[in-house]
């Protein structure tokens, strides 16, 4: 069931629409207005890449946050998910996972690629696509507490936005500190820790 | 939502809340009298240090404030009472004013004081997060229509805000060392006089008493909103 569960989720992302393809040109444009802002000259161009990959990965999250329950809660099939009769805390992890590796994974396989254009050899590039690795997975924690909190709420775009984004100050203020990966892994992992509590009980009152 | 509360105890409040509108009064008057009058002015600063008596009270009480919103979450959480969502619902439009009071006087001191509105200072930026912290709550709570479900949804955000609120000030300080020349920290804690710490206390109990009566008033508003709610539903 865990492993059906990811694969459908990754199945709808990759076959059935092509929104895995529009994410990842969405995070690419974002990067690309980068030298529109602030010119060609190469040290600053380097500077902004750091920080404005994790702006551009914070718009993605927001953006495509209503695919983690509310496009199944919509159509009734989280209601089935939750008949199955697997446990809630394997239900949620299939959806992080599955989150991740339909929004995340493709935009961090992308980074050291576009780092080139910034002037980053593989090598320089390493420590940002680590960092966006771990602290990623904390994002995506909070990123499904707060979808599961909103589930009830309409028109939730802004609102999710503006609970969200105090919450990821931490990660993004240790993010872009190349050296701090090791306060990443623990701000992630309490983020798990909170995030699958709250996510259990906002999903067992609206499943009532 | 199930209130154990009858139409008695509610007028109670409202009984209790005549005297304490007087008694805010009365205080906020001896206050402003002490910190405006008889208190002397900062021999650096000059009279615009006098905007302490407002601001600080406030930057407390906006902190406390969250922590009875976040104590009124989890005591909802341990005794299933409905009247805790109802009181951290009431508390935190006025947290989020006083934060607001906070950051506005603090920005008002600031011009005279560092030469600009707002600094990125660690304190100044935690309070704008605190802000938009209690601005998630009250406003998750207006987007969900079932008042019950709302009621309960946000006392998880509440939780999960208090959690963060340590995180985010270590992390803000942190960042802070990095990007922060050290000018400003030698004004993070000065030894304050007796003169001025005595008018500071004043205010700070009139500020104390202000937020009761207004919780209060706020409260028992909340308590016959639901009250109705539920006699229309039947």
């Amino acid at each position: 069931m865990f492993l059906n569960l990811i694969m459908r989720d990754i199945k709808l992302a990759f076959f059935t629409s092509t929104s895995f393809l529009i994410t990842a040109s969405f995070f690419l444009l974002i990067l690309i207005l980068i030298p529109f802002i602030f010119g060609s000259e190469i040290g600053l161009l380097k500077v902004m890449f750091q920080g404005l990959i994790w702006i551009a990965l914070v718009l993605s999250i927001l953006l495509t946050l209503t695919r983690i329950f509310n496009s199944d809660y919509d159509d009734g099939n989280l209601d089935i998910i939750f008949r199955s009769g697997t446990s809630l805390e394997l239900i949620i992890c299939a959806k992080y996972i599955a989150y991740w590796i339909t929004i995340c994974m493709p935009l961090i396989v992308l980074v050291p690629f576009v780092a080139q254009a910034f002037n980053y050899s593989f090598v320089q590039a390493f420590p940002i696509v680590l960092n966006l690795l771990i602290g990623s997975f904390g994002m995506v924690f909070i990123a499904t507490c707060v979808s599961a909190l909103t589930l009830g709420a309409k028109r939730t775009t802004f609102l999710k936005g503006i609970i969200i984004i105090p919450l990821y100050v931490p990660f993004i203020i240790f993010g872009v500190d190349a050296s701090s990966w090791p306060i990443l892994i623990g701000l992630s992992l309490i983020a798990f820790v909170v995030s699958i509590y709250a996510t259990i009980y906002s999903l067992r009152l609206y499943g009532e | 939502m199930n209130l154990k509360i009858s139409n008695n105890q509610i007028t109670y409040i409202r009984k209790a809340n005549l005297y304490l509108i007087s008694l805010t009064l009365l205080t906020f008057i001896i206050g402003l009298y002490f910190s405006l009058l008889v208190s002397p002015p900062d021999y650096i600063q000059g009279d615009s240090m006098r905007i302490m008596y407002i601001h600080v009270p406030s930057a407390w009480l906006s902190l406390f404030s969250y922590t009875i919103l976040a104590a009124s979450c989890v005591a909802w959480f341990v005794y299933r009472n409905p009247i805790f969502n109802l009181i951290a619902k009431s508390i935190a439009p006025i947290g989020a004013a006083l934060t607001l009071i906070a950051l506005v006087t603090g920005s008002i001191w600031g011009k005279p004081t560092w030469g600009v509105w707002w600094v990125w200072d660690a304190r100044l930026t935690s309070m704008l997060i605190l802000f938009f912290l209690y601005l998630a709550y009250i406003l998750l709570w207006q987007s969900i229509s079932n008042q019950e479900t709302a009621s309960k949804i946000s006392a998880a955000l509440g939780i999960i805000g208090f959690i963060n609120i340590p995180i985010i000030k270590f992390s803000v300080d942190w960042w802070n060392t990095l990007h922060q020349p050290a000018s400003i920290s030698k004004l993070s804690s000065p030894s304050i006089d007796i003169n001025m710490l005595i008018p500071l206390l004043i205010m700070t109990l009139g500020y104390m008493l202000f937020l009761i009566t207004l919780f209060l008033i706020k409260l028992r508003t909340e308590i016959i909103d639901q009250k109705i709610l539920r006699l229309s539903i039947k």
